[in-house]
């Protein structure tokens, strides 16, 4: 019998195994390591039970049964290689192949097959299938039965096995409807309906859980056949969430990504700009060699010419001005090892704070230790989301900005009946599942915020003993007048108040919107009066979402202007001294070339003239600078101005770790050799600074406990304490009313991007999505061109109606080059604004 | 054949917007089109707030719905085991000689479609032919063209 | 001979309306249970009475009911199954169409034990004609106040709907039946859960067939040990039997359980048309294993067919003559399975697809010599090892025609025709 209730003992081919309650048989035979092949199941999915080719014998049942849907009992006795089961998966092996096509020699999944595999286990070499197989013809004239169903995906029916793995995943986990079984019986068919395309998100991934070659990616097929390419350890280098990626490689190419599961993160799953973003580095126009300016054109040089050059001029800026007068922004996209280095030259070479990462946000904090920095320094896990019993996001289009914490937020939802309320100024996907999701207006998170404390207070909700002198520094200061200027109910504000409160755990998730908005210190301070409130300090966490792939890192690495005492004497204490001076963040450095008290810039891995949220601003102080350096991948409308230009390698071409927004530093390896005579950023500063004769090391290994130092995680206790919150209306230009939100598109994140292939089958284009209510106002179609125009700038672009867009907000895309929208946006404005004008003839 | 969408609206208006009563629409608007024409789909999936290929995987996996035209009358010869084994062939034969059309097959003059069914549970009349819903029991196979003629 | 208790007034025209049905004692069962019973003693009355399910598991009524866990707060489910499909039977179809009232009576009664308050009937789409008359019905029950709110003053609720399928003989099966009415393809469930415990909506959900819920009113009004009298002593009651085939009175007939088959063949059904010998007896609906002439005495129960090698099923019984010629039939069967498997798993999927073309070629006289010998193997990899019993289904009649009618296959493949077709008038 069972040792206690919880434990089951079984034996399973004669071995002993004990189990928790509600263990599968296949899972109990997998922990002591039996394999029992399957097709339909997988470990995030609900069991289907469809293929049974993971039969077993039970003795004492009647048949034998599928272990994937058998949970364990006490003392059940299970064989898995009885002459009975071989038999048994025999059988279904023959029925899966009985009008398969066997077309493996053109088939890509060839050599990965779980059909091929098992058949050529169970060695069933011939059929007793004597009949013309059944085909599913998609062209009389060709003897491939291939459909596009998506931008990257090919279907060939006549190779499903039907284990609707796809369906259930595309529908279960990432909650998407565009893939269905139609017909039924032996002619059930895997299929779009009709004029629809699988073109979510997550769609690369409906073709890695296929187990066979009925669903195959465009990118991959007829490249390479899998047994001539070696894998690569990597940790995608898009967005904070830090999914664990396999390369698969030959030689100097890289052929696809795929997911390397990590049940702390991504539990299999990847989005697509993860797995085709490896393209990115695969570019034709990638720079190979530095170039430098002369006259009007940059000319291809060699290292030691662009070095000799970069050394020269910092060190004469340096010796006469001071190195305070070089700005450095290194891009967080890049990795620990790049991102130290950096700070570290500009400290210890330059003697200067001059250091930031964040390129595309406005009025950056001026000062150590605010509440922003607060917040984001709490701890965030990942797989905690799914323990809470309620969870707010403010200020995020979840799924665009961070999409496998999207997958985890929905599977709290809808596996694990957590609540869910969605609190942005724009329709969400994510939101789609919330309890309530409140739409507010532009612009008043913080009133809003200030009702939920308000209704807290008056409702008696909260335990907080100074609740009342919180509620006197509040204005809005009525529930009612919350109400009126965020637009959200009184009723719904309440019972938002009333779920929060009746819950064990939370977790709060805010994200870009509200790290883009120059209010972004009010909006801290207002959700740290709500988590005082409701306790959720206490009971949760609070994650405010960095946004690339090692902005948390940066943030650790110290690649700040202005630190916290506590960082400032960590880097004393490794380098045993600090710059004595005030550094400037990004945007401080551009206003201070445009004063002329900057003299340089030395800029790695960003496109400044797009990222910065007002493209003329920017556009004036990149061009006052004396002398620019910038390294980057391909040539970008930064690097085309810039006195220097070097050759940068991507995060696949040598061995480093991103930290991911939980904090947690993950490892990847190089897959391929740097392309052309282009370095890692560490190597291209630390060769600048041994023009100074200062090299900042001598392998990097002297660099990595260096990193660990910084990298370790705070222990002191963060207190918070209650902060005024007041909203103010910001004034607007009544010509400019329409509010315009500038984001990243669904399958770009970062400009690079478009160099994918892939990516840009999803959308290669800028455009201005707007509410259906407005295209009806303006009398525009899906592709009219309109006039975005605002008080600095304007730009034409294709419309695309949007059912997440409210009437009165527009949203455009930041992420193609054709299209720079940041000369729309204003440094100062919180909110942009612009006007529009259907261009005639479209 | 083309549908005007909005009588395929109306259709579906005057049906309950439940999503338990999706196979029903799907009915009424079989019932008065005889088939589903393609534009059903969306619309249905609109008005339930359905995606899309729920709607469709529905109507293709109930085989009493059509996706392709079918004739003003729909003629229904009972293949179930009893049926089968009292002659329900030679009445798909008299009518083949008697209109013209095999089973599956719709006239030219889109008059008439004859569909072979599974067991329509009327058993005890075997051999059953379904004109239009009107059930004929114990079917001469030489009167089958007469009676379907008739209505 | 017939004992009428749940078709006692089919014959009377106007049975359909709820005057008749009322002055013929209606409801009088459902007023019982309401205002004399708690619903655990009108479940305890149904266990005590013994019934078993009439759809063709024979699974005792109020012991499924008895499943449902005491502490899920869930809403309940009653879903009474009207989706009769199987071929050859065609009882249900009377009790909805000639007596919708006692059905609607079952059913409020049997959702009151279970505690539910929102009962579904499935009818199958194609029966356009019993829809109508049970609509009508619980249009008749609601205005009378046997459905609604507060039903006759007790304070309990009961709302009830009418679903009709869309031609799937799979949503016959209970699962498939609960993912059809939830508006999705009627794709069989995994089990477990049962649908007691997660049904409908993933709440519990009990599925009754037609014929056992209409047998409730009856087992109310006069007891469990009144049913439980009748019929064997593990199969009890009575119950409708689908006679059909080439007898001279097909037509359905109420008898007691334990009735000698040839009771019903013979003596109710008139014997063989036109004089024919008699050859083959389907005694449960086609799903069901065949007899032979010699075993026309078995006696109609669960039990005693089970122990002929049979079942009783649906109670569906199709008699073939001499002149029928069995792979025919077997390839008309494999057919219909093959058309109405759902797809979802592979034994069924694959293998009756497969089993079609073999039967089919045997049929137009093309087997190959080892063609039966692969269909009795593929029949073996079928049976017993699909998520649902439509695989079963499939292969229990094959295997059964090819034991009992061995020379006929292999005549068929031998000599490339048809050993009796020849005079048969039927082909």
């Amino acid at each position: 019998m069972s040792d206690d209730s919880n434990n089951i003992n079984l034996t399973i081919d004669g071995q002993q195994v004990s189990v928790p309650r509600g263990t599968t048989v296949l899972e109990a035979a997998r922990s002591i390591r039996i394999d029992i092949p399957t097709f339909c199941w997988h470990p995030k999915l609900k069991p289907a039970g469809s293929c049974r080719i993971c039969y077993v014998e039970i003795e004492k049942a009647r048949t034998l049964m599928v272990s994937c849907a058998t949970d364990v009992a006490p003392d059940m006795v299970v064989h898995t290689a009885s002459e009975k089961v071989l038999q048994g998966r025999k059988a279904v092996l023959e029925f899966m192949l009985m009008n398969h096509p066997l077309d493996c020699p053109t088939c890509d999944k060839g050599g990965e097959c779980d059909l091929q595999n098992l058949t050529f286990k169970h060695g069933v070499d011939d059929s007793r299938f004597d009949f013309k197989k059944y085909r599913h013809i998609r062209d009389k004239n060709s003897t491939f039965d291939d459909l596009r169903i998506g931008s990257e995906i090919i279907r060939n029916q006549n190779r499903c096995i039907l284990c609707y793995k796809c369906v259930r995943a595309n529908k279960d986990i990432f909650g998407e409807q565009d893939l269905g079984a139609y017909q039924r019986g032996n002619i059930t068919e895997i299929n779009t309906p009709p004029g629809e395309q699988v073109d979510s998100l997550y769609s690369g991934n409906l073709v890695e859980i296929c187990p066979v070659g009925a669903l195959t990616n465009t990118d991959w097929r007829y490249k390479i056949r899998v047994w001539n390419t070696q894998t690569v350890d990597s940790v995608c280098s898009y967005c904070a969430d830090g999914c664990n990626l396999t390369l698969w490689k030959d030689k100097q190419k890289i052929y696809r990504a795929t997911s390397r599961r990590n049940d702390n993160i991504d539990e299999g799953w990847i989005c697509d700009v993860g797995r085709y973003g490896y393209q990115v580095p695969m570019a034709e126009d990638r720079l190979t060699t530095p170039l430098i300016k002369k006259g009007d054109s940059q000319v291809p040089a060699t290292w030691e010419e662009a070095l000799g050059l970069i050394s020269e001029k910092f060190k004469k800026i340096k010796d006469e001005r001071g190195g305070v007068c070089i700005g450095g922004l290194i891009s967080p996209n890049l990795d620990s090892l790049s991102l130290h280095t950096f700070s570290k030259f500009f400290r210890m070479v330059l003697n200067s704070n001059n250091v930031d990462f964040r390129a595309g946000y406005k009025m950056l904090p001026e000062k150590a230790d605010d509440l922003y920095s607060k917040l984001t320094s709490l701890p965030f896990k990942i797989s905690d989301i799914e323990k809470s019993d309620l969870i707010l996001v403010l200020d995020s289009d979840l799924t665009k900005e961070h999409p496998i914490v999207n997958l985890r937020v929905r599977k709290a939802v809808t596996q694990k009946n957590a609540s869910l309320f969605a609190l942005n100024p724009i329709t969400t996907q994510t939101g789609g599942i919330a309890t309530d999701e409140m739409v507010y207006n532009i612009g008043t998170l913080h009133a809003l915020l200030n009702g939920l404390c308000i209704s807290l207070i008056d409702q008696n909700l909260t335990q907080y003993e100074n609740a009342r002198d919180l509620k006197n520094k509040l204005s809005p200061n009525t529930i009612e007048e919350a109400s009126r200027i965020s637009g959200i109910d009184v009723a719904r504000i309440n019972s938002l108040a009333k779920a929060i409160t009746e819950v064990k755990n939370i977790s709060l998730i805010a994200g870009e919107l509200l790290t883009s908005s120059i209010n972004r210190e009010q909006l801290s301070g207002a959700i740290i009066n709500l988590c005082l409130l409701a306790g959720i300090f206490d009971k949760g966490q609070v994650g405010v979402l960095s946004q690339a792939a090692n902005s948390k890192g940066a943030e650790k690495l110290a690649v700040m202007p202005h630190l916290s005492e506590r960082s400032i004497l960590k880097i004393k204490q490794i380098w045993d001294k600090y710059p004595d001076n005030d550094g400037l963040a990004l945007d401080q450095m551009i206003r201070s070339s445009i004063k002329e008290e900057l003299d340089s810039m030395f800029i790695i891995g960003s496109n400044l003239m797009l990222e910065y949220p007002d493209g003329a601003v920017v556009k004036e102080g990149l061009e006052k600078l004396d002398f620019l350096v910038v390294a980057d991948i391909c040539e970008t409308e930064t690097t085309q101005i810039a006195d220097v230009v070097l050759p940068l390698s991507t995060w696949v071409e040598y061995d480093s770790s991103f930290v991911n927004l939980e904090s947690v530093e993950q490892k990847f390896k190089a897959a391929i050799k740097p392309v052309g005579f282009s370095l890692p950023a560490y190597q291209i500063i630390n060769k600048i600074a041994q023009g100074f004769k200062t090299p900042l090391f001598e392998t990097i290994d002297e660099l990595i406990p260096e990193i660990k130092t910084l990298l370790q995680p705070d222990d002191s206790q963060n207190s918070f304490e209650n902060c005024a919150i007041e909203y103010i209306e910001e004034k607007q230009n009544p010509e400019f009313e329409i509010p315009l939100l500038i984001t990243n598109e669904l399958h770009h994140f970062g400009y690079f991007t478009e160099k994918s292939n892939s990516l840009s089958n999803f959308c290669s284009e800028a455009f201005l999505e707007i509410s259906p209510g407005l295209a009806e106002k303006l009398d525009v179609k899906n592709g009219s061109i309109i006039r975005v125009e605002s008080e600095v700038g304007k730009i034409n672009l294709p419309v695309k109606i949007s059912e997440y867009i409210d009437n009165d907000v527009v949203r455009a895309y930041r992420n193609f080059s054709a299209s720079p929208v940041n000369i729309l946006q204003m440094r100062k404005r919180n909110i942009d604004r612009v006007k529009l004008t259907v261009v005639e003839g479209t | 054949m083309i549908i005007d969408s909005n009588k395929i609206q109306k259709v579906i208006d005057d049906s309950p917007q439940d999503k338990k009563q999706l196979i029903m629409i799907l009915q009424n608007i079989q019932l008065e089109f005889h088939y589903l024409p393609k534009e059903s789909i969306g619309l249905v999936s609109e008005y339930l707030g359905m995606p899309q290929s729920t709607v469709y995987s529905a109507a293709t996996f109930y085989k009493s719905f059509s996706l392709v035209p079918r004739g003003e009358n729909i003629i229904k010869v009972c293949k179930g085991t009893a049926c089968h084994i009292k002659g329900a062939d030679l009445i798909i034969d008299q009518l083949y000689a008697g209109i013209g059309i095999k089973p599956g097959q719709t006239t030219k003059d889109m008059k008439y479609t004859i569909e072979v069914v599974n067991c329509v549970g009327a058993c005890a009349m075997a051999p059953v032919m379904i004109v239009n819903d009107k059930y004929f029991g114990e079917v001469k196979c030489n009167r089958a063209t007469k009676l379907v003629k008739k209505g | 001979m017939e004992k009428k208790i749940l078709t006692k007034y089919i014959d009377d025209p106007n049975q359909v309306n709820i005057d008749t049905y009322l002055s013929h004692g209606g409801y009088k069962a459902f007023e019982k249970a309401l205002k004399e019973m708690k619903p655990s003693e009108v479940i305890e009355e149904v266990k005590k009475s013994g019934v078993r399910g009439r759809g063709g598991a024979g699974f005792p009524a109020g012991v499924k009911w008895g499943f449902i866990p005491k502490d899920n707060p869930k809403p309940r489910y009653l879903v009474c199954n009207g989706d009769e499909s199987e071929p050859g039977t065609c009882k249900d179809r009377v009790l909805m169409e000639s007596d919708p009232h006692g059905v609607v009576e079952g059913m409020a009664i049997s959702s009151f034990a279970i505690g539910s308050h929102l009962a579904f009937i499935y009818i199958r789409g194609e029966f356009a004609y019993p829809a109508r008359m049970m609509e009508k019905a619980v249009e008749e029950a609601y205005e009378k106040g046997y459905l609604g709110k507060n039903i006759l003053g007790t304070g309990y609720d009961l709302d009830m709907i009418v679903h009709t399928g869309g031609g799937a003989y799979i949503c016959g099966e209970e699962s498939s039946q609960l993912n059809s009415i939830e508006g999705e393809r009627g794709m069989s469930r995994m089990r477990p859960p049962f649908p007691a415990v997660a049904g409908l909506y993933a709440c519990p959900t009990i599925v009754n067939n037609v014929e056992t819920l209409a047998a409730v009113p009856f087992i109310i009004n006069n007891g469990g040990d009144w049913y439980a009298s009748m019929g064997t002593e593990k199969s009890k009651g009575t119950k409708l039997f689908s006679l059909s085939g080439h007898v001279k009175n097909p037509g359905h007939y109420e008898l007691e359980m334990g009735t000698p088959l040839s009771v019903l063949i013979n003596d109710l059904g008139g014997g063989m048309l036109d004089g024919h010998k008699l050859k083959a007896i389907i005694p449960g609906g086609s799903s069901t294993p065949m007899l032979l002439p010699d075993q026309i005495d078995v006696k109609l129960d669960y039990e005693s067919l089970a122990e002929a090698g049979s079942m009783l099923g649906s109670g569906a019984v199709i008699v073939i003559d001499e002149r029928t010629c069995m792979v025919w039939v077997a390839e008309r069967l494999i057919h219909f399975y093959r058309h109405e498997s759902c797809g979802k798993c592979t034994p069924c999927r694959d293998g009756t697809g497969w089993l079609e073309q073999l039967i089919s070629r045997i049929e137009r006289g093309e087997g190959q010599p080892g063609d039966i010998e692969k269909i009795e193997s593929l029949c073996g990899n079928i049976m017993g090892r699909t998520v649902c019993p439509l695989g079963d289904a499939a292969v229990m009649p094959i295997e059964s025609s090819i034991k009992l009618f061995r020379d006929e296959w292999e005549y068929h493949i031998q000599n490339k025709k048809c050993m009796v077709k020849s005079e048969f008038a039927f082909k």
